[in-house]
């Protein structure tokens, strides 16, 4: 991942969208510091299928999220994110497969969801997540990778004062919405 | 027992029930499950998994799939307009100037806004591949770019001016034809600005008639300021030079200088990455030569701004399709279809629709009874023209009725023998009042004779004048003095000269002391003072003189607003005409048409 040639990417962000009919769509978009896209990679739709669901249990989530699908979008990215976003708490599992801080953007109205089990069950993690604010952004990294947080808001800091860190995803719904469209 | 843990064993058991299902139904002791051909491939060592109380204690649950497909999409990051002019100016002095002040837009109170509402770029109809398409979709709201800091803006636009900069950014072919007063200048300036930021432009040219020129460069100025402009003005050969220099990324032109310069025009190295036009309605003529030099302007994108798409037929917009999509759309087309294919390409948004907060526009018809001796002149005029005309016979043409309604029209103004005027008598009561209030008035009228009888009357309000016989240099001083000074509470303004691009919203009155031939151009006066900005309520009077030729072009001008909705509105088409026939014309006066159907001038 990564090149000398491109222009590196300064933020990623991924989200996966959950379709009634066709299953899951994952998203990964990477912005310039501009907060203007760089690359987009997005997954054909996965549905876990009973045996998947029993096998995995309460931890296929966290696999769909983390190594089914984030893993493979970050596989394709050629330009290295400074950090990643994401915006369910299963979708931080994807820290296993990327060399970057990963958090989760926290919504004003959530609230700190301490005891959601959140990762496959095959992985040592530490069970939780670690918040952090940096002025008015609330994020949290898994307590496994807290040590993240100094390099989260390095990387951060490289984003318009103002970016919205919630607003790409929509993005990616979007975009989404378009390339699932123009396949039909 | 840690959730992880707990995890763990509730899939093993999981795991332990699945396999027992499965020897229950007499399955092969390998389970070859196919799980769905784009599910991820899972491999679940069951060796792995005790389950004790079964033999033999060794079973497989490979679970295959495809590859998880993944698509992928890279966007161009070219170079924006000031990363190329600072690299330039770096090359030239050796020294990089510095950036520009880049402050966020601020809200009222001083602190950087931070946007609830959110405006996304949306891909046209015509952008096909998906790559295009997501590039677009996948660009930041444009409220970000406003309190991102990277660029400065004066003030923060109205929502509708972010969709109308949303409109314009992805098209390649526009129009932006809000009513008058809504920003089209500032919303053209700032997509403008974006595209050159974002590198998709390099070299545009805003063409403009010759008066709105100062205009557009104060307004380049203000929401544009880092940007170095062109005007090109000059000599022939300091305009070649201007035409061809590539130091400014935005030439504006007027009209007259494009035509002149057509020979520069044709040279194949001239192209411009965008050609804005203002006031597009100039090339409705498909046939004139403004129209025919502007179309030969190389380019790539093509954008026409305009509050009067439709100005007297329908295909007005095709002479403005044929500069931004050629053949597109065609003479003669209903006018509903020929809103439904424009649809995509056209933005149109009216006051009433979009700026709530602005103060209300209020009509006043008033129906004027001409003096006596107006009257019996009127009444001579009028009997002995329609004689003369009936007497030409086939040698009468619409040229002759035209010089009749003239005529009548200007008795209706001042009786040539008298000088008396039943409408200024009214103007002057209107007037005190409206100069009692320290308001001020615009008063237009098509003749500058007109205008200059108002002034010599009106002497003691110290009109302004503000007509084609006004010297273009002297124009924006009376501006100046009109609004500043308030010892010249108004200005007398012809249709030709004072309809278009000029912001006099600190004018609270407008009085139409005669009617043009058509509404659009009578809307573009009374919106140089209703527009953005504006104070208070504007109050439009609308001189008529009763039972005269004035009272029958009105309901000429009413069925010309019905051609207009039928266009750009949902609602049915009226069965109004898309022009005036020879029937209708002649009709004023009770005339038969000898010939087909006509259009009116504008």
């Amino acid at each position: 991942m990564g090149s000398g040639d491109k222009p590196s990417a300064v933020g990623g962000f991924y989200t996966v969208v959950a379709h009634e009919q066709h299953g899951l769509f994952g998203g990964l978009l990477l912005l310039n510091k501009s907060g203007r896209p760089l690359e987009f990679h997005c997954t054909a739709p996965i549905k876990p299928n009973r045996a998947q669901e029993i096998l995995y249990g309460a931890s296929l989530e966290s696999y769909l999220y983390g190594e089914a699908i984030g893993a493979a979008l970050l596989a394709k990215a050629t330009s290295a994110p400074t950090f990643l976003c994401v915006e369910n708490a299963a979708a931080l599992a994807v820290r296993e497969f990327v060399d970057a801080p990963v958090a989760m953007v926290v919504a004003d109205a959530a609230p700190e969801a301490e005891d959601r089990p959140l990762f496959r069950v095959d992985a040592a993690h530490e069970r939780g997540l670690h918040h952090v604010h940096f002025g008015p952004r609330k994020l949290a990294l898994p307590k496994r990778f807290a040590g993240d947080a100094a390099a989260l808001e390095q990387g951060l800091g490289l984003l318009p004062e103002h970016f919205d860190l919630a607003e790409p995803f929509a993005r990616i719904r979007g975009a989404i919405e378009e390339a699932q469209r123009s396949g039909r | 027992m840690s959730d992880y843990a707990a995890a763990g064993s509730q899939a093993a058991q999981d795991a332990a029930l699945f396999l027992r299902a499965a020897q229950e139904l007499k399955a092969p002791a390998a389970l070859d499950v196919i799980v769905s051909s784009s599910s991820p491939q899972i491999d679940v060592a069951a060796s792995s998994i005790a389950v004790e109380s079964w033999r033999p204690g060794i079973a497989s649950v490979p679970i295959r799939a495809d590859r998880l497909k993944v698509r992928s999409f890279f966007f161009p990051q070219t170079p924006g307009w000031r990363e190329k002019f600072v690299a330039a100016q770096a090359a030239k002095t050796a020294t990089a100037p510095a950036p520009t002040n880049v402050e966020p837009a601020n809200d009222a109170a001083g602190g950087a806004k931070a946007f609830k509402s959110s405006t996304r770029i949306a891909p046209p109809k015509d952008v096909v591949k998906l790559e295009d398409r997501l590039y677009y979709v996948l660009q930041p709201p444009l409220e970000s770019v406003f309190t991102g800091g990277t660029l400065d803006f004066p003030f923060t636009p109205f929502p509708y001016q972010f969709e109308g900069i949303a409109f314009l950014y992805p098209r390649f072919a526009a129009i932006l034809a809000d009513e008058m007063g809504l920003g089209k200048t500032m919303q053209a300036i700032t997509t403008v600005r974006l595209l050159l930021h974002a590198g998709e432009l390099r070299n545009v040219l805003l063409v403009c008639p010759k008066p709105l020129v100062t205009n557009w460069q104060r307004e380049f100025q203000t929401w544009a300021g880092e940007l170095p402009l062109t005007i090109i003005e000059g000599d022939q050969a300091k305009r070649r030079w201007q035409w061809h220099q590539t130091e400014s990324p935005v030439k504006i032109a007027n009209y007259e200088v494009v035509v002149r310069d057509r020979d520069i025009i044709d040279d194949e190295s001239l192209k411009f990455d965008l050609v804005v036009l203002d006031e597009s309605q100039r090339i409705k003529n498909r046939s004139g030569t403004t129209s025919e030099v502007v179309r030969s302007i190389r380019r790539t994108r093509s954008w026409a701004l305009t509050g009067t798409p439709v100005e007297n037929s329908a295909d007005d917009l095709v002479g403005i399709f044929e500069f931004l999509q050629p053949g597109y759309l065609t003479p003669g087309m209903k006018p509903r279809r020929m809103g439904t294919l424009a649809a995509d390409y056209i933005i149109r948004r009216t006051k009433d629709k979009v700026l709530t907060d602005l103060p209300p526009k209020m009509f006043r018809d008033v129906e004027i009874e001409l003096s006596a001796a107006q009257r019996e002149t009127y009444r001579l005029a009028e009997e002995e023209g329609v004689l003369r005309l009936t007497d030409m016979g086939p040698g009468l043409t619409i040229q002759h009725v035209f010089e009749l309604v003239m005529r009548l029209k200007q008795i209706c103004n001042f009786d040539p023998l008298t000088g008396e005027s039943a409408k200024l008598e009214r103007l002057e009561a209107d007037l005190e009042e409206v100069v009692a209030g320290g308001r001020k008035a615009l008063i237009f009228s098509q003749w500058v004779e007109t205008l200059e009888k108002l002034g010599d009357r009106l002497g003691h309000l110290n009109p302004l004048y503000y007509h084609g016989q006004i010297p273009s240099a002297k124009r924006d001083g009376v501006l100046k003095r009109f609004k500043e000074d308030k010892k010249h509470p108004i200005l007398l303004m012809s249709y030709g000269a004072g309809a278009v691009g000029l912001n006099l919203q600190f004018a609270g009155y407008v009085f139409l002391y005669d009617r043009w031939w058509n509404p659009a151009v009578e809307d573009q006066a009374i919106n140089r003072a209703h527009r953005i900005g504006a104070a208070g309520p504007v109050t439009v009077t609308r001189f008529v003189a009763a039972d005269t030729i004035e009272q029958r072009i009105d309901q000429v001008l009413r069925e010309k607003r019905e051609l207009f909705d039928s266009i750009f509105s949902d609602v049915e088409p009226s069965a109004a005409q898309s022009g005036l026939t020879h029937d209708e014309i002649f009709g004023l006066f009770r005339l038969r048409s000898p010939q087909g159907p006509i259009r009116f001038a504008a």
